[in-house]
């Protein structure tokens, strides 16, 4: 399974990028939105998993999200939100722009590879 | 002496007087010669007529009293009569009445010269240049005195006659005047009137002109005039016209009257205006001075009095005085005398000639704008704070006390005494607002304005304004009242509302927003050091093991730097309360801080350098709150430069010291300089959250350097870098 991980912190990158490799899963890491952007048009993926705070002057996740929608390619390919965003109310507004699921910083792993467990399913 | 009727024959023959005897009724029993003149004709006996039957109409009454006062203790009289003559005019006799053995023996002398003089003078009193004349209506014929010649400028030798004399009127009042004359004839009723005429040198004159009618058996025999030239009076009531044109005489609704005063015979003229106004019998030749001051209004009469003596000891020609009188029917009606004096060659004033004005009604008028006045006056000092009536041109027409010490203060210019015009006496910022609301009143309606001005305490004033126009009695608008009400303290109560309910909104907004970039802050590590510690469990290579615990270290760090943020912002509150102010030496204070973060710069091998003003830079500030916030910049700066430079500068001017932190970072947009300083103002739920990393620092550091008295400024371009600029009150 071919997956992309945006994310600017890159302690967080690398341990995703570690447990996930571990599920058999092949990640790439895009530190930024325009990394992002030439990664999903080289590789062929099953699962985009988005951080919102990108960083200083950088589109954030929800800016990106927006840019994916536009990508006929992505058409059905599923975005997560991965993010330390969480207070109340913060997963209601990811999901209403349209992220297809909600991941709270720390990740709780277990349910973050269930949800990745399905995708493969449908 | 008494004289048998026999000497009576021979000694009345030769003498000049007019001799009768007759009986206690009046019939002639015996009459000398010229008594025959009183005869229409020469044919008709005299004897056995009634004396009265020859006596002007007016005289019979008196004839009837004076033989009813003679009687044995009183048995001579005398008594002057008139007879109409037939051609020479009239016949004045002066009788002596001499009562012996019940029959009555009259002697009469002909005193009609000084008779006619008489009625001269009892018409009008010793006027300047007066004259009499005569008209005898049934034979046409006419006399005049030599007055009369002198007034027409004609030699006196010319034979009068009535066209004569009505030709020395302009053409446009000679038939008025003729017809003035007729109408005594027909109407037997005394006129006078004032007609200009045009003498015979052609110099325009005006005269005024007296007739009375004598009446003898119902109609008029004889009409006696006098003339007078009041071309000096006339011009001086012209002239007085003029000068006074309020008091003008001409003035509807006013009513007045000539008086003539002559001091030297204490006797007072009256037109017949004059009776007329105030009721008094159109017959009645004068008043006394006595009869006179009765009529005046006792509370008026000492004033009065007073003003006429202070007048008469001025050398102004002028007279003037005010005074009630009452009328017939008893009710007082306010007047006014105008007038002039003649002085003699002593200089004492002989005779005053005037005018009596019915000030009445206009008197009433002013009572009741005073009044109003009053009221308006009461309403301008008391209802508001200010109250400023003006004029359709804008020009202060009352003012309240307040706001007059306020112009007199502020524009040294006195609104009750000069014309004042209000945009020229009010402050600057509030002339448009004055202008666009005073041309809206002026169009009839009333606004409402509010503005701000400055006291000259220095503190700031709300004040709120009306316009309300005032109209005429149609919907013409005639002035504008404004009303100035401080609304200081409402205005301070709604701020401060308002102000409390934002401080609650920002408040709550900070909270949440401090909360949610805590929480971000210590969940993004948190995630890293997690998730190392499930990776450890697993990995077995040392060297990965040695990989992941130093990441877990860095974790670690960053999530103790967030809670020491943490701390700073919970201190906030309590920082105000104690700073401790004291002068401090910037270069001092900057150089450490300086100094403190060199190592981190070195390490990311920046150009790291600190340029001190020369001179000693001192401000008043609590040196560590100061410091906690430059620390935050410059870290920040470090923080964001990865190569390139980092410079620190100081440099003071008259009045501030800037601090400038300038490095060739990353930069920051436009759009997010005010989201860097001020979470307070983002809004509280943002899809776009980017900065708060380091937004909390710098908000930090901006805060406190208010605190001090101080700003913060930033430039920045993206990519290229960033200066900070932070001001500081210079205090030496």
């Amino acid at each position: 399974m071919n997956i992309l991980y945006v994310e600017d912190n890159k302690i967080n990158a690398m341990v995703m990028d570690k447990m996930l490799s571990k599920n058999n899963s092949n990640v790439f890491i895009a530190e930024n939105g325009s990394q992002a952007l030439k990664v999903v048009k080289e590789k062929n993926l099953d699962l985009i998993l988005v951080d919102i705070n990108l960083g200083l002057n950088q589109m954030d996740g929800c800016e990106l999200l927006e840019r994916f929608k536009k990508l006929d390619y992505l058409e059905n390919i599923p975005v997560f939100a991965v993010t330390a965003y969480a207070m109340p109310g913060d997963e209601q507004r990811f999901i209403k722009i349209g992220f297809d699921k909600y991941f709270s910083k720390p990740v709780n792993f277990d349910k973050l590879l269930s949800a990745i467990s399905t995708i493969g399913v449908s | 002496m008494a004289f048998s009727l026999e000497q009576f024959g021979i000694l009345t023959e030769k003498t000049l007087l007019f001799l009768f005897i007759m009986t206690k009724d009046g019939q002639i029993i015996e009459s000398n010669k010229r008594c025959k003149i009183l005869l229409p004709s020469e044919n008709q006996e005299i004897k056995g007529r009634y004396i009265t039957d020859f006596i002007i109409d007016e005289d019979v009454h008196i004839f009837t009293r004076t033989i009813s006062e003679l009687s044995e203790q009183n048995p001579i009289v005398n008594e002057s009569f008139t007879f109409p003559l037939s051609r020479m005019g009239v016949l004045s006799l002066k009788f002596d009445f001499t009562l012996h053995n019940d029959l009555i023996y009259v002697s009469g002398v002909d005193t009609t010269e000084e008779y006619k003089e008489h009625r001269a003078l009892v018409t009008i009193s010793k006027l300047t240049k007066t004259g009499a004349w005569y008209f005898n209506p049934i034979t046409k014929e006419m006399y005049w005195t030599k007055g009369c010649y002198l007034i027409k400028d004609l030699d006196p030798d010319t034979p009068m006659t009535r066209d004569l004399g009505a030709s020395f009127y302009p053409e446009e009042s000679r038939a008025r005047v003729e017809n003035y004359l007729n109408t005594l004839i027909k109407e037997k009723e005394p006129y006078e009137y004032t007609e200009k005429i045009i003498t015979h040198k052609g110099n325009e004159k005006w005269v005024k002109v007296v007739a009375q009618p004598v009446i003898f058996r119902n109609e008029v025999v004889y009409v006696n005039g006098t003339i007078a030239d009041v071309t000096e009076r006339h011009n001086y009531v012209e002239k007085l016209k003029h000068n006074e044109r309020i008091k003008h005489l001409a003035l509807k609704g006013i009513q007045s009257g000539l008086f003539d005063y002559n001091i030297e015979q204490n006797k007072v003229f009256y037109s017949l205006d004059y009776k007329r106004m105030l009721g008094l019998p159109s017959d009645q030749e004068y008043l006394s001075k006595k009869d006179f001051r009765a009529m005046i209004h006792p509370d008026d009469l000492d004033a009065a009095t007073k003003r006429k003596e202070d007048n008469f000891k001025n050398k102004e020609q002028h007279y003037y005085n005010h005074y009630r009188l009452r009328d017939k029917k008893g009710n007082y009606r306010y007047y006014e005398v105008h007038g002039f004096r003649i002085k003699n060659e002593k200089g004492e004033t002989v005779r005053l000639i005037g005018n009596l004005i019915d000030v009445h009604q206009r008197k009433l008028n002013e009572k009741t704008i005073q009044e109003n006045k009053k009221r308006l006056r009461a309403m301008v000092n008391n209802g508001m704070d200010h109250t400023i009536l003006l004029n359709t041109k804008g020009e202060i027409l009352m003012a309240d006390k307040a706001s007059v010490e306020t112009i007199k203060q502020d524009y040294d210019r006195d609104p009750t005494s000069e014309t004042t015009l209000f945009i020229d006496v009010i402050p600057l910022n509030f002339k448009p607002v004055f202008l666009h609301a005073f041309n809206e009143a002026l169009k009839g309606n009333t606004m409402k304005r509010e503005f701000e001005r400055i006291t000259q305490l220095g503190s700031n004033q709300w004040l709120e304004t009306k316009y309300i126009p005032i109209f005429d009695e149609g919907t013409k608008v005639n002035s504008v009242l404004i009303t100035f009400l401080d609304i200081t303290e409402e205005k301070h109560a709604e701020l401060a509302i308002r102000q409390a309910h934002i401080k609650e909104q920002e408040l709550s907004d900070l909270k949440s927003n401090i909360l949610s970039n805590l929480s971000h802050e210590i969940r993004t590590p948190l995630n890293g050091i997690m998730t190392i510690s499930k990776l450890l469990q697993f990995e077995e290579s040392p060297e990965e093991r040695e990989k992941l615990i130093g990441y877990l270290q860095e974790s670690q760090d960053r999530l103790l730097d967030t809670l020491t943020t943490l701390s700073n912002f919970s201190e906030l509150e309590s920082i105000q309360k104690n700073l401790d102010y004291a002068l401090i030496d910037i270069n001092y204070l900057v150089e450490t801080s300086f100094r403190e973060h060199r190592h981190i710069a070195t390490t990311k091998n920046l150009d790291y350098s600190l340029v001190l003003d020369e001179s000693i830079p001192k401000a008043i500030i609590d040196k560590n709150l100061f410091k906690t916030a430059l620390d935050n910049i410059i870290h920040n700066a470090i923080k964001y430069t990865n190569q390139g430079s980092v410079q620190v500068k100081i440099k003071r001017s008259k009045k501030n010291i800037y601090i400038y932190v300038i490095d060739t970072g990353i930069g920051i947009d436009e759009k997010s300089f005010q989201k860097i300083f001020d979470p307070f103002v983002q809004e509280s739920i943002g899809l776009s959250r980017k900065y708060e990393g380091t937004g909390i620092g710098l908000s930090l550091s901006k805060r406190y350097i208010e605190i001090l008295g101080g700003k913060i400024k930033v430039k920045s371009e993206l990519g290229k870098g960033t200066e900070f600029k932070i001001l500081i009150p210079n205090r030496l």
